[in-house]
This record gives C-alpha cells, structure tokens and sequence, in this order.
C-alpha cells in the first residue's frame, strides 16, 4: 500500500513557504516562477496557513483587494489539512474530494518535510495501478 | 473499465461557458458563484478556449494587465485538450498529468456534452478501488 513517502520520494521534498505579511503579488511571482500552485504560509518555523490560486481567484479583486496592497495572511487559508510520511494514499484522495482541496504539506515532528498535490497523487496511482492489478491476479491464482 | 460516460452520469453535464469577450472579472464572479476552477470558452457552438484559475494567476497581474479591462479571449489557454464519452479514465489521467491540465471537456463528435475535472477523476478512482475491494471480499467469503 502506497503512502505519502513513496510520493516524496517519487516527486522530491521541495516546499515553497511565503511568510504571511509577504504580498499577494509576491506570492504570485513566486507561484509562476516555480509552475505551482500553492505556498505553505510559515511564521517562526510554524505552519500558519496555505495560499492557493482558488484563494487568489476567491478572495481578491471579488472582494476588492489590490495584490500589492494586500498580504497573504489576509487571503491565505488557516485552517491548513495536514498529512504525515506515513498517510496512506487512499486517506490523502478521500481528504482532497471530500474537503475539496489541492494540496497536503506533509508534516513530520512538527516539521514541514514536503508538499503534495493532487497532481502527484494522481502520478501514483498511474503508477500503483499495476500493484492494484497483481494482487487481484494472485489472490485468484491462490499464489 | 470506467470511461468518461461513467463519470458524466454520475456528475451531471452541466458546463458553464462563456463568450470569448467577457471580461476576466466576470469570468472570476461565475467560477465562483457555480464553484469551479475553468470555465469554456465558446462562440457559438465552436469551443474556442478554456479559461481557468492558472491562467488568471499567471496571466493577468503579472503581466500588468487588470481583470476588468481584460476579456478572457486575451488569456485563455486555445488550444483545448478533449475527450471523449468512451475515453477510460485511465487515459484520462495519463492526460492531466503529461499536460499539466486539470479539466477536460468532453466531446461527442463536434458537440460539447461536459466537461470533466482531476476531482471528478480522482472520485472515480476512489469509487472504483472501494468497488474492487468489495468485488475482492465477496470472493474470499465465495458469495
């Protein structure tokens, strides 16, 4: 069974962070710069929040923001869903369909250790479907 | 083997569509009001672009541009990667993850008949992974 390990190691540990009174703009230079779609908001070392491009595309010229005027604390999601090296994939699909989001930073000892998307995830299944596969032929052929 | 018709009955296949003219900041206020990520971009029946949060995150402040003087036609992504009903789910994935893409409308001939999204991928392989390991356990127990 695949867990959020195999997609660190498949995908790597790298995490881009934002402190939260960085601008939105900055933050969106950031995004581009790096092709993704989320900063993990850090203060002293702590999780503190994620800023998406739905948070972008949600809560800014809509509700009458200025990028370069406004920091990512005021537009960054706090109440950040977590998973740790040990999550099981299928617990990560069920956390993003159900509370409808994008990414998981990947928690370990109070330590932010990675990132993953639903992108990544849908890698490993790509990947994992042969597993799947195999252990439905042996069990029929009583290996 | 679960295909793109599976997943549209399950879902629905409403699409939400706009004119080429329409303005990033209407764009923004529809996405938001249905909830979605990516809106089609349409004349007529012809679909002539897709337009979501990535290329409104990309696009738009950081190139000096401003969402109410900008129409969609200046920022969409033209050329559109489709489906079809029959496409498997499989292919489906392959596509979103090689192509960077989250959303696939889906076409029957030269019709658009919905559109499909990495969520509504991600759903069908949970439901289908829940239906195989039911499948499994109905064996072992030989009902």
């Amino acid at each position: 069974m695949k867990t959020v390990i195999d997609i660190l190691r498949a995908k790597g540990d790298e995490v881009y962070t934002v402190e939260p009174q960085v601008t939105v703009f900055e933050a969106l230079k950031k995004m581009a710069e790096n092709d993704i779609g989320a900063l993990v908001v850090v203060e002293a070392g702590r999780v503190v929040g994620i800023f998406t491009e739905r948070d972008y595309a949600r809560k800014m010229i809509l509700k009458d923001r200025s990028s370069r005027d406004t920091p990512v604390r005021k537009v960054m999601t706090e109440h950040v869903i977590t998973v740790d090296p040990a999550t099981a994939i299928e617990v990560c699909m069920d956390l993003i369909v159900h509370r409808h989001i994008s990414h998981l930073p990947v928690i370990e000892n109070n330590q932010l250790i990675g990132i993953i998307s639903i992108g990544d995830i849908l890698k490993a299944v790509i990947f994992g479907h042969v597993r799947l596969l195999e252990y439905q032929d042996s069990l029929v052929f009583g290996r | 083997m679960i295909t793109v018709q599976h997943i549209l009955k399950i879902k629905g296949n409403h699409i939400w569509m706009i004119g080429p003219q329409v303005t990033v900041f209407d764009a923004l206020k529809l996405m938001a009001e249905k909830e979605v990520g990516a809106l089609l971009v349409v004349e007529g029946e012809k679909v002539v672009g897709i337009f979501s949060e990535r290329d409104y995150a990309r696009k738009v402040i950081l190139k000096g541009q401003s969402s109410k003087d900008t129409p969609v036609s200046n920022i969409m992504t033209e050329r559109v990667i489709t489906v079809n009903p029959e496409t498997s789910v499989d292919v489906c994935m392959g596509l979103m993850t090689d192509r960077h893409i989250r959303h696939l409308p889906v076409m029957e001939g030269n019709k658009l008949i919905g559109v499909i999204s990495i969520g509504d991928v991600v759903k069908a392989i949970i439901a289908e992974q829940s239906n195989l390991i039911e499948h499994l356990e109905n064996y072992i127990v030989g009902r």
